[in-house]
């Protein structure tokens, strides 16, 4: 009787809670989608009524506009380059850090410092930094003796120049990788030793396979990240030089709301949505292939 | 038992002091800038500290870049958005990981999926949305949402946090006649207490150094948060970089004593976050 009561109200107030979650669901993702879809494919710059034009926007996406193009590499290498050199980086130093070293909680908080800071803010450090004839790191070039770079004004450098920015900003990545690395077993590593292995065979062996999973997470989350980069390019760069680092959330805003095409971007949000779709699709199954959880084996 | 260091330790030790120096030299950059009379700052080859130490840099600073208006406007987004996504967060959670209901499997894929989407998609239906409505020009669009689930992450989170609390407390505490509401926010709120910290200082900085936002709703200078307003002094302001140091200096200021005040939860949120 009573647990019968308790079940029905179980049902009402777990709908009631989830009320807002479901509004947002509806209001946030579901009618967006469909609407962005809608845009997509009519002429509308927000001002007259919008005009159908079927696929055409997609059709002038494909064929005469060259900034989709552009911004699709650019995008890829923007989030490829961040989000491997990033993981390097931040793998590396949690590996310095997970040694016997003092003080590692006050050097953890130094990394992770960058993480936090408003990015519009270490954007406009680093561009005083990168500026071509007084900034420190063309002097500092200079003293080694080489020439100075134009950084975000060059096509070459501008793209590694801002993945610098965001490889610099994963210090979360570490903290993560921290603590799993302090997760695993001491035991294993020290059955190693035992058997003369050396620290290359530690890593391969030991501490790689069982930090798979955290890899891969990191990996994943900082891609989704990164594909949707914008303030580096909006910030620094305005996308150039010669469109190098349009990166693609850029574009969208620059058609949408810059140039009020919303037809037009509201095509490269559907195909931005597609891309992402794929991607995280394509590495969800291929990730049994290169991760390894350790309750599989045992 | 102290372990001795080896020779691997010394240049672990080294090469970390290096790194971290660098790591942080952005930031010792920016003050020592901000501290500069501009023909000091352009001064090449550039010194390390200031000859004399511009002080009224600031004062100058605040005259061309209000920053307590900014700051203001920032916590009037801000503030309002974290109470959002931390009631509607943990409400969802609680449901997730306590009720049963039917379609609890369907919901939860849906709003965890939510999460892989990305915001930009779309922003222009949203966006029309609400100019249809008349609320473009204003913070209600940039608060809103923190009000409509508080994000499938959030939600993940506090969930996982719920499910490590035995049930026999809210069994016991229904026994002696308490409600859904009264449970969750007598009982297992205080339990829940230090995710509730993580969600909310991550949801601040969130909100604190969102851009795309405050730059597609709010236009009017005197409503700008202060990423924005940073954002459009330095493409105002163009070479005039003492200011532009010191009114990024300013801006970061919160960040990083939010930070030190509330480490211990940022550093366990993130962990929590990647373990999970």
């Amino acid at each position: 009787m009573r647990i019968n009561q308790w079940k029905r109200s179980n049902v009402i107030t777990a709908y009631l809670f989830l009320t807002p979650a479901i509004l947002g669901l509806l209001f946030y993702t579901f009618l967006p989608l469909l609407g962005v879809m809608g845009i997509s494919l009519t002429e509308w710059s927000g001002l007259e009524p919008p005009t159908f034009i079927g696929l055409e926007n997609y059709l002038n996406l494909f064929t005469t506009d060259c900034y989709f193009q552009k911004s699709v590499v650019a995008t890829l290498y923007f989030a490829l380059g961040a989000v491997i050199t990033g993981l390097i980086y931040s793998f590396s130093m949690a590996l310095l850090l997970n040694r016997n070293i003092p003080g590692r909680g006050i050097w953890r908080s130094v990394f992770f410092l960058p993480y936090i800071v408003p990015i519009i803010g270490s954007s406009i450090i680093w561009s005083w930094m990168y500026e071509a004839n007084f900034g420190v790191i063309n002097y500092l070039l200079n003293l080694l003796g080489w020439d100075k770079i134009q950084w975000l004004q060059d096509e070459k450098f501008a793209m590694p120049s801002i993945i610098m920015i965001m490889v610099w900003m994963s210090g979360n990545l570490i903290v993560i990788f921290l603590a799993g690395l302090q997760g695993v077993p001491k035991t294993y590593l020290e059955a190693v030793e035992v058997d003369g292995g050396n620290f290359w065979h530690k890593f391969r062996h030991i501490t790689l396979p069982l930090m798979s999973p955290i890899i891969f997470y990191n990996f994943l989350m900082s891609l989704i990240a990164n594909l949707q980069g914008f303030v580096p390019a909006y910030a620094l760069t305005k996308g150039g030089p010669s469109d190098s680092t349009l990166l693609m959330v850029y574009l969208i805003y620059r058609e949408g709301f810059m140039r009020n095409n919303f037809g037009h971007a509201s095509a490269l949000s559907v195909l931005f949505f597609l891309f992402i779709a794929v991607l995280t699709g394509f590495i969800f199954a291929t990730s049994r292939l290169w991760t390894f959880y350790e309750s599989e084996v045992r | 038992m102290r372990v001795t260091k080896t020779f691997y330790d010394w240049v672990c030790i080294v090469l970390i002091t290096i790194i971290a120096s660098l790591v942080i030299f952005p930031f010792f950059w920016m003050v020592r800038s901000s501290l500069m009379s501009n023909l000091e700052i352009n001064q090449y080859p550039p010194v390390l500290f200031p000859n004399n130490w511009q002080f009224d840099n600031y004062p100058y600073t605040l005259s061309v870049f209000p920053f307590g208006k900014y700051l203001i406007n920032t916590l009037i987004i801000t503030i309002p958005s974290v109470a959002g996504v931390l009631l509607t967060s943990t409400l969802a959670a609680y449901c997730f990981a306590r009720l049963e209901f039917p379609l609890k499997k369907f919901w939860f894929t849906l709003v965890i999926g939510s999460m892989l989407m990305p915001g930009a998609v779309t922003i222009i239906p949203i966006f029309i949305a609400w100019s249809s409505i008349g609320l473009s020009n204003s913070y209600i669009p940039l608060i809103v949402p923190a009000y409509l689930g508080g994000g499938g992450f959030n939600i993940f989170l506090i969930r996982q946090f719920l499910m490590t609390i035995p049930r026999e407390l809210d069994e016991a505490a229904y026994m002696d006649g308490a409600g859904h509401l009264r449970i969750l926010f007598h009982i297992l709120l205080p339990l829940i207490k230090p995710v509730l910290i993580t969600v909310g200082l991550f949801t601040f900085i969130l909100y604190w150094n969102d851009v795309m936002g405050p730059l597609i709703y709010i236009s009017r200078n005197e409503m700008n948060t202060i990423s924005q307003a940073l954002a459009n002094f330095r493409s105002g302001f163009g070479t005039d970089w003492r200011a532009i140091m010191a009114a990024s200096t300013m801006s970061i200021i919160p960040s990083v004593i939010l930070y030190f005040i509330g480490q211990k939860y940022f550093v366990e949120g993130i962990v929590l976050s990647g373990l999970k």
